[in-house]
Formats: structure tokens, C-alpha cells, sequence
């Protein structure tokens, strides 16, 4: 972050306010709320995270400082303030990912989702389904004949691993435009389209605009 | 909802299960008998050639007249705590189009009624109408009445941590006699 | 009926409010592991059957060839239905650890089968060892902020406890003013609440 090596004055704040959208605070709350409506899990903001991190060390720095010198209450609460809320927003957008994570780990790590992951949160997956291996393991399987004892599939006559749980793709999101799409095709056989207009509200498919979010023209809300 | 009986006629003769169909007398069931069976079990028969699968009576005309002539009040819960789940994994089993509209009609009609009594009824009349609800539209009008509950809990303000509602509702019984210390 | 049992397991499961745990039910889990090693004895002597008469599993369609697919169906429905109620307590099970913390009150840890019980140690662990590769505890700021500090009011005596660099005495009934983060975990196991005078 270049803002990172400068004391914070009074005067960034304003200046955050002009730049609006593109603050890491901003993008955080962005990351946020894009993984909070998202079914499945998204790719990790690696540079993003870090950065936001470095700038939570930072106002902790400053708000310790201003304790030490004495300056008014009032600036130090709405500095401590701006402080929560960036840490909140952190904690839940990590809380968020591992939520995914416990809930869909055998399908995370079978599909190209795992790259998704953060090297971190890739060992807390890894850690989290050999925990329900042998959990599932010793209450069920081991105690069902054989041919019936793989946790992917049913028996050892299905073809494909039928008994993963996977997110619901084709859940209803309620989404924001970025910029002009134009026209978009919402299925594969183009009987639906729509014309995607900049900073217009819709609710649609999550599966149909996948795409649109996962390169950041349309935000979920 | 796959525990939902449903009547097949067995096509193929079926060795060692005849707990299936009671009016047996021997562990088999034979070729064109006619049994109620979990769906689970009837829709993986049938797509193994072995079952044909009768139209659910919940889908039947005397439902379907019923439901043109006043939608709100049929007790579909009766007939189907399943109603629409049912009748939409019906449809591609038993070959009968039409049940896919009157699914729409008779949801698309009880609808506005669930979510205007789920905001307007008062608990104790509420006790008279929701066991005519399928499992499904229960589900709304939970749906309808827990946002409209955190709606109101926004507007008015209040706590927002709580206990986590899992350690039970019941407080320590010892009542504070004392006024509570500074 | 075949797989009724099965689907009672998951009844109970649907009937508990969301996020609540009810008792394991050893007795029925272990009659529908009892049914799928029946239907599987059921299966292997049909099969067998068919192998003294010469008969090609994979192509004839027998009445003896229907029975056995009845019993591998309803062993396989009563194994998804296993699985899915030692699934689905899983989840709540591991949801815990965000509710209440590390250590389970005995109500709870009563109602938890042994390998349950390891299964919320060892994946509590897991996030213990995830938030310490990142140095960040996850557990608090778990809804959006308002004020850094709240007033509480101790609902059972905690006794001394240190919160950052304070010591404080935290006995039944008083009311304190303390920082957000540091009062959370104690209102979400039931021993603060937050008080708004």
C-alpha cells in the first residue's frame, strides 16, 4: 500500500472520501460482501488482505500514540472506531471463506475451486476433511458391508461420486452492475436475455452471471 | 419428501423382498402387483424398467377442482405435506404434463395469502390455518414472519449480541434479591 | 418398509429447531446398520443363487436379478440416510465452535456420540491452528460494530480475569463497561449480557 509509510493526518480521511471506490477499505468491504452472497467460494484477495492488514497495524500504532499523548477522547474513539470496523470486516470475510470451506471441502479439493484457496486455508481443508474422514469413517462406513463403505459414492456401482456435497449454483443473487454490460445471455440455449445497464439492481441466477463476478463487472449485494 | 408413498404396478416379478407387497403369500412379489412404495425406491425401479407409477391421488381432478374453486382453504398438508416437491419429480415419471401447471396455478394462488397472513395474523389464529399449509409454504410464512420480526428488531434498536441459542433459554432460577452491586 | 427406520433418524433431525442438537440415537443408528448388513446378506444369496444357475449378473433380468436390486436400493438409501444424519450433525456440531468456544458445557457434550465428541476437538483444533498461521483470532467481532466499548452486566461469578492489560473482578450482578471484543464470547456462553440501562 503507498499511503502505508505516511503518518495518517486528519487530511487522508478526506482524501479516502474523494477516492471512494477505490480505498482498501472499500475493496475489503467489496471482497465482503461478494463472498457473503456468493454460494461457493471465491478467489482469495491475497494483496488485498495483506494490505489491509498492514493498514489495521498501522491505525492500532496510531490509536495507542494518540492514548500515549493525550489527545482528545473524541478523535481517538472515531479512530478506534474506523479501526473495528476494518477488523470486523477482515475477520468476517476470513470467517466467511472457512465457513465455505467447512461446508464444501470434499468438493474444494476435488475441483479447480482448491486454487481458490489461500496456502492457509488450503492446510485448514486439507485438516478439516481427513477430520471428517475419520469421523464418517469409524460411525458409518467401517460398519457397512463392503462395496457400500466410500465416502464420494454410494456404492461401488455408481459411476460418479454421488454422495458430495456441492453449492447450489442456480440460487437467486441480488446483484449490482459496475459498468454497462449490454446484452447477456442468462442460459445456454439464449431464450433468456437481459440488458445489464451500469449500477442497476437485478436479481438473477447466481450460475448465470458467475462469470460477470468472478472478473468484477457486477458486485452481489 | 422421498418417503412419500407412491402406488406402482411391478412390471417384472421380484424375488426375497416380499415385505414390499403384504397381500403376498410367499418372500416374493410377482409380476402386476400392485403396491404403495417409498418414492425413493419407486423412482429408481421405474428407471430400471421394473415399476410403471400411478398419478399420486393429490394430483387427481376432484384436487384439482377443489383447488380452482377456492386454492386458500384446501388442506394440501393433508393430501401431501410435500405438495409441489412431489408433483414437480412426478411430472418426468408418470408422463402427465398438465400436473406442471396446476402445480403454478394452486402455488401461485395460495401465495399472496401466505405472505399477507404470515405479516397480518396474530399467533392465535394463525394456529387455524397453518396445518393446511404444505411443508413448503410453511416454510415461507416462517420465512416472511422471521424477516419481518428482524425488520422490527433493526428499527427499534436493541441489543445485538445474544447467547448463543443452543445453551437453552432457562435462566438461573435464583432470583437477585439484592439490588445488583455498582 | 424398507428404509423407514433409516428416514426416523432424519425425521428427528428435521423436527429440531435449526442449529439445535438433539441426543444421538444409538439404538436406531445401530438397527439401520443391522438392516444394511441383512440387505446385503439378502443381496450376496440372490446373487449366489443366480451363479449356480450360470446366470450373467450383468445381463439377466430375473425375478431373483429385481430382488437383489431392491435390497442394494435400500441399503444404499439407508447408508445416504447415515450418512446424511452424522453429516448434517457434524455441521452443527462444528458450528459450535464459532457459537460458544473451545470448551462444550456438559448439556451439550451429553447429547454428542464419542467419535462426535473427537470430532468437534479435532476440528476445533483445525481453526486453532488456522487462526494461529495468521495470527488473528476469528472468533470475536462476530457482528458488525457499533461502539468499541458496551456496558454489561455479569450474569454469574467469573471471578478475576485479565483483559489486555486490565485485571478485573467480574462477580454476579455487577455492570461493567468493557471493550466489545473482550465482552462477546462471555454473552454468547451465557454468562453476560449486555445491559442498556
Amino acid at each position: 500500500m503507498a499511503s502505508g509509510s505516511e503518518p495518517w493526518s486528519s487530511g487522508v480521511a478526506e482524501e479516502d472520501a474523494l477516492i471512494g471506490e477505490t480505498t482498501d477499505v472499500e475493496l475489503l468491504k467489496r471482497a465482503w460482501r461478494n463472498e457473503k452472497a456468493a454460494p461457493e467460494i471465491l478467489q482469495f484477495q491475497a494483496a488485498l488482505v495483506l494490505r489491509a492488514r498492514e493498514q489495521i497495524q498501522l491505525l492500532e500504532g496510531t490509536v495507542e500514540e494518540f492514548v500515549g499523548n493525550g489527545v482528545d477522547d473524541l478523535a481517538v474513539s472515531l479512530y478506534q472506531m474506523d479501526l473495528d470496523r476494518t477488523q470486523f470486516l477482515l475477520r468476517s470475510y476470513l470467517r466467511l471463506r472457512l465457513q465455505k470451506i467447512e461446508k464444501y471441502m470434499i468438493h474444494i479439493s476435488k475441483t479447480n475451486l482448491w486454487n481458490r484457496l489461500s496456502e492457509q486455508e488450503q492446510n485448514f481443508a486439507k485438516r478439516c476433511t481427513d477430520i471428517m474422514e475419520k469421523h464418517l469413517e469409524q460411525s458409518v462406513l467401517s460398519r457397512l458391508p463392503f462395496g457400500y463403505q466410500s465416502i464420494l459414492k454410494q456404492s461401488i456401482s455408481s459411476e460418479e461420486d454421488d454422495m458430495v456435497p456441492e453449492p447450489q449454483l442456480d440460487t437467486f443473487v441480488f446483484c449490482k452492475t459496475r459498468g454497462d454490460v449490454g446484452a447477456f445471455q442468462l442460459d445456454d440455449t439464449g431464450d433468456e436475455m437481459v440488458d445489464l445497464v451500469a449500477d442497476d439492481l437485478y436479481v438473477l441466477r447466481y450460475k448465470s452471471i458467475k462469470g460477470l463476478v468472478e472478473n468484477g463487472q457486477i458486485d452481489l449485494v | 419428501m422421498e418417503e412419500e408413498p407412491m402406488s406402482v404396478v411391478f412390471q417384472v416379478g421380484a424375488n426375497g423382498v416380499g415385505l414390499l407387497d403384504p397381500g403376498s403369500e410367499t418372500n416374493n412379489v410377482e409380476k402386476g402387483a400392485k403396491v404403495d412404495l417409498p418414492f425413493w425406491l419407486a423412482h429408481d425401479l421405474y428407471l430400471r424398467q421394473a415399476t410403471s407409477i400411478n398419478v399420486p391421488a393429490c394430483f387427481n381432478q376432484k384436487t384439482r377442482k377443489e383447488i380452482q374453486a377456492d386454492a386458500a382453504c384446501v388442506d394440501l398438508r393433508m393430501r401431501c405435506p410435500y405438495f409441489y416437491e412431489l408433483g414437480c419429480k412426478t411430472v418426468p415419471l408418470v408422463g402427465d404434463k398438465s400436473i406442471g401447471s396446476f402445480l403454478l396455478q394452486a402455488f401461485s394462488s395460495r401465495y399472496k395469502e401466505v405472505l399477507s397472513k404470515s405479516h397480518s395474523t396474530p399467533t392465535t389464529t394463525a394456529s387455524k390455518f397453518l396445518p393446511r399449509l404444505t411443508k413448503e409454504e410453511t416454510q415461507l410464512f416462517e420465512a416472511a414472519q422471521s424477516s419481518m420480526a428482524s425488520f422490527k428488531k433493526w428499527r427499534v434498536g436493541g441489543s445485538r449480541l445474544e447467547k448463543a441459542s443452543i445453551l437453552g433459554k432457562k435462566r438461573k432460577t435464583t432470583l437477585p434479591i439484592d439490588p445488583p452491586s455498582p | 418398509m424398507y428404509g423407514r427406520r433409516a428416514s426416523q433418524l432424519l425425521g428427528e433431525l428435521a423436527a429440531a429447531e435449526t442449529g439445535q442438537l438433539t441426543v444421538y440415537n444409538s439404538d436406531t443408528f445401530d438397527q439401520v446398520i443391522k438392516e444394511c448388513n441383512e440387505h446385503n446378506v439378502q443381496l450376496q444369496s440372490l446373487f449366489r443363487k443366480m451363479e449356480e444357475q450360470n446366470l450373467d449378473i450383468q445381463t439377466t433380468r430375473n425375478e431373483d436379478y429385481f430382488g437383489a436390486v431392491i435390497h442394494h436400493l435400500s441399503l444404499a438409501r439407508n447408508k445416504r440416510c447415515l450418512m446424511a444424519y452424522m453429516y448434517n450433525r457434524a455441521e452443527t456440531i462444528q458450528s459450535l465452535r464459532w457459537k460458544i468456544g473451545k470448551k462444550l458445557p456438559q448439556e451439550i457434550q451429553e447429547k454428542l456420540s464419542f467419535s462426535e465428541g473427537e470430532y468437534f476437538k479435532n476440528h476445533s483444533a483445525a481453526i486453532d491452528s488456522y487462526m494461529s498461521e495468521l495470527d488473528l483470532d476469528l472468533t470475536v467481532d462476530m457482528i458488525p460494530p457499533k461502539d468499541p466499548y458496551i456496558q454489561i452486566r455479569v450474569l454469574d461469578d467469573i471471578g478475576e480475569v485479565s483483559l489486555g492489560d486490565l485485571e478485573i473482578s467480574l462477580t454476579r450482578h455487577s455492570v461493567h463497561f468493557l471493550r466489545r471484543t473482550d465482552a462477546e464470547q462471555f454473552i454468547s456462553q451465557g454468562l453476560m449480557e449486555e445491559f442498556l440501562g
